[in-house]
């Protein structure tokens, strides 16, 4: 008697473990870990992946942002061109000589403003968000050319290199990702928008305010973007105009890989974040075997069909 | 003839067909019915070459038959008339007919003129008043499933399928239907008809299939059965009433419907809904019911007119503050405006209450599978657990998680729209209870439905509706379907 118990245990404990959602994910975490760690002597090591968490902080910040667009069905090609007009646009403060405490709200205020565009423009007219934000994305890149004719801000006053020292980018990178795992899985919020990708119709139907909440996830999008580029100041120590190129694809790659479902109503916060370490494991460790970056991109994609034939398997077999 | 012998298809956990043996006569209509999940489907697919892989035999003519795919059925004599249709809109109906399998000149450019010339000849003999050069995308859904039959033509098939073809249709479009298939049975097809209504299969088969639970129940010639006798068969257990017996409840006044017009949509509707009352709205699809039932729901916007709740005028420019103030709705479009489809059972049922199931700001979710699991055994809902993805269910238990949902929300006056659309006889009685019920605590309902006995055997009045108008008010009565269908059709000026 007690046998049998113990084995439906075990077989519910099976099931349940297939059924997490970022099993495959971290299957490939766990896998490329293993392999770095045998092929590359010095990868394992609390420096190597304190380097590595360095460097997924700014991407990092944005799929997570990008993360709860995707859930309601939407994306936003856009986040790169809001970071670099967050800091371009921002910056030209620092020029006029601004104090910090302006030019980070004034920063973040451009990352609202911006989100907003995005998320008025979706929720009014009747055009798929990829392409109302690949509109918005040339308009707010134009706009930085047009307002810097191109120039870099620098010197950057060391004040601003607070933000991107030590361990103060991942710190805010945890803050925020601690925070959406909470919102998507316990809030009110978090659930809605799952509904709002799983059935819009359905979802506005069944109260849930659609709009408004498609016009948050646009705006928290844009105002991560922004965090994400005023982090990238701090590292780097000056402004350029083409700051954030490829943001847009390698969030929604992130997003993606971490199990997030393209067409909105599944996936998850954590899911993303693994998504991100993944991609910084595999950047670090081409680079540590010095094989050309360019590499990175060809496994990128494989891992991206992967990802999503992996999710299609385990839809078919529900 | 079509042979079944001992065809059994299993899924896990489920056995479709258990052991069916049957014969399909050619050139009869045979009807195919049964509850869903009863094994019709799995049938359907294993003839039309979906499923390929089942237990036992299937012989058309003495020679037994394995198909690898649809293409393969069609290309030996099979062709399936899905209920979702699959012609394809942006495409001309000559293009639909011969997708595929183009004829063509040296070189493979596409002739053209043989298409024009056959497809004229096959629709002609249907009679189908169609430009073959038409987009299929501009043509009624009565029409485009005539390009479906014209395509199974063209293929030359001795066996057409036909699943649930009148689901979609009005009942003037119905009416249409029924000679074509007399037209197709003259010329030595074979049909089967798979349907849900009743009344139908008897009108137009000549032979008629019961299943039950993956079982052939039996087979019975049209003259030799009735009605009763099949429905008994479906449900295993007689159901002599289709019907909950009702008794009226009429309490106060909740909802009162003052003048309200939308242009193209509806005009100058009033009515007065009370609690305990379920009110009836027959009419015809396009007659303006289901718009004027969101504009109350405040899904789309009132040109003219009021809307009062408990004597207290309300406008309501959001579903949300529909709900907040005791409205809920009901969609006819269960998995496009009614079903978060790839969302949990749960999650689907919890979406309208989850400020009910939160503490503080934290959802609690051991509150919510207790709920859950309250109005899912309420309702009986088959499924293997709540966080089962909702679009696995069958119609009628996904129309139970959408019924949880509203009934959750606590509200006075519900807009059930189509509530029993395309789910089976049992389970249309169990929806019928529930609404029965809701009367009983003193909710008012608003019962949209296109099918006229059920509009006639639960409501306390009904509305009939032409062209966005109210044009009769029956007590229950005085109505007789003769009669509402008169006032229906235009046939009776108020």
């Amino acid at each position: 008697m007690k046998n049998v118990k113990q084995n439906n245990y075990a077989s519910r404990f099976g099931r349940s473990l297939w059924e997490v959602k970022e099993l495959p994910i971290i299957l490939y975490v766990a896998v490329m870990i293993i392999v770095f760690s045998f092929v590359i002597p010095g990868f394992f090591s609390i420096k190597n992946f304190e380097n590595i968490s360095r460097q997924i902080t700014t991407i990092g910040i944005v799929s997570l942002g990008m993360t709860l667009v995707i859930l309601t069905g939407g994306i936003d090609l856009s986040v790169g061109a809001i970071l670099s007009f967050a800091i371009n646009i921002g910056g030209q403060g620092i020029i006029l000589g601004w104090p910090m405490w302006i030019v980070y709200p004034f920063m973040l205020m451009l990352g609202f403003i911006l989100g907003w565009i995005n998320g008025f423009l979706t929720t009014r007219i009747a055009v798929p968000a990829l392409i109302i934000t690949l509109g918005t994305m040339n308009i707010y890149r134009g706009t930085i050319m047009v307002i810097t004719k191109g120039k870099y801000i620098t010197p950057i006053p060391t004040a601003y290199d607070f933000i991107g020292g030590g361990y103060i980018p991942f710190i805010i990178f945890a803050i925020v990702l601690v925070l959406f795992i909470f919102i998507t899985l316990r809030t009110k919020f978090g659930r809605n928008l799952y509904a709002i990708g799983g059935g819009e119709v359905s979802s506005l139907y069944s109260g849930v305010p659609v709009r408004k909440y498609k016009m948050v996830v646009y705006i928290v999008s844009g105002i991560l973007s922004a965090l994400a580029g005023m982090i990238l100041v701090g590292k780097s120590g000056f402004i350029q105009p083409q700051a954030g190129l490829n943001y847009d694809l390698n969030a929604i790659a992130a997003v993606v890989i971490g199990g997030t479902s393209i067409f909105g109503g599944s996936g998850s916060i954590l899911g993303t974040f693994l998504g991100a370490i993944l991609m910084g494991l595999i950047l670090a460790g081409l680079t540590m075997l010095a094989i050309n970056p360019y590499w990175q991109g060809l496994i990128t994609g494989f891992l991206i069909i992967f990802a999503i034939s992996i999710d299609s398997i385990r839809q078919m077999r529900r | 003839m079509v042979t079944v012998r001992n065809v059994s298809k299993s899924f896990p956990g489920v056995k479709a067909l258990d052991d069916v043996s049957m014969t399909i006569k050619t050139g009869e209509v045979h009807g195919l019915v049964g509850e869903n999940g009863a094994g019709k489907s799995t049938l359907i697919k294993i003839l039309s070459g979906i499923y390929s892989d089942y237990d036992g035999e299937i012989f058309i003519d003495n020679s037994i038959i394995e198909f690898s795919s649809v293409h393969d059925a069609q290309r030996n004599g099979v062709a399936t008339i899905f209920q979702e249709l699959t012609t394809i809109p942006e495409l001309t109906v000559a293009e639909n007919m011969f997708l595929g399998r183009e004829p063509m000149k040296f070189a493979g450019i596409l002739d053209f003129d043989r298409m024009k010339e056959i497809s004229l000849k096959t629709l002609s003999f249907l009679d189908a008043d169609i430009d073959p050069s038409v987009i299929v995308g501009k043509l009624s859904i009565a029409n485009q499933q005539i390009v479906e039959i014209c395509k199974a033509l063209v293929l030359n098939s001795k066996i057409i399928i036909m699943d649930e073809p009148t689901s979609s249709l009005t009942e003037h479009e119905i009416k249409g239907l029924f000679p074509l298939i007399n037209r197709l049975q003259e010329k030595g097809i074979t049909i089967l008809y798979v349907s849900h209504k009743i009344d139908e299969i008897f009108e137009i088969c000549d032979t008629i299939s019961v299943f039950r639970d993956g079982k052939h129940v039996g087979t019975k010639d049209k003259n030799n059965t009735n009605s009763n006798e099949i429905i008994s068969m479906m449900v295993g257990r007689s159901l002599d009433m289709l019907f909950p017996e009702r008794e009226s409840n009429k309490k106060n006044l909740v909802l009162s419907v003052k003048n309200i017009s939308k242009e193209d949509e509806f005009e100058n509707v009033s009515f007065d809904l009370y609690e305990g009352e379920i009110l009836g709205f027959a009419g015809l699809i396009g007659a303006g019911r289901t718009e004027m039932a969101k504009a109350i729901f405040g899904a789309s916007r009132i040109d003219s007119g009021q809307v009062e709740l408990y004597e207290k005028s309300k406008h309501f420019n959001h579903p949300q503050q529909a709900l907040s103030n005791g409205i809920a709705y009901l969609s006819e479009d269960r998995k496009g405006e009614g079903l978060m489809l790839n969302l949990s059972v749960r999650e689907n049922i919890s979406v309208s209450n989850l400020k009910k199931i939160a503490k503080r700001f934290f959802i609690n979710k051991k509150y919510e599978k207790e709920i859950v699991n309250f109005y899912s055994n309420k309702f009986k809902i088959k499924m293997v657990h709540i966080d089962q993805i909702v679009e696995s269910l069958s119609g009628g238990n996904q129309q139970k998680v959408i019924i949880s949902r509203l009934l959750m929300t606590e509200s006075r006056v519900f807009i059930f729209d189509e509530p029993t659309r395309g789910i089976d006889v049992g389970a249309k009685y169990e929806i019928y209870k529930i609404m029965d019920d809701l009367t009983q605590e003193g909710k008012g309902i608003i019962f949209i439905s296109s099918e006229l006995p059920e509009v006639l055997g639960i409501s306390d009045r009904i509305m009939c509706m032409l062209e966005g108008k109210l044009i009769k008010i029956f007590n229950k009565d005085e109505a007789n379907p003769e009669k509402v269908m008169r006032v229906l059709t235009g046939g009776e000026a108020t």
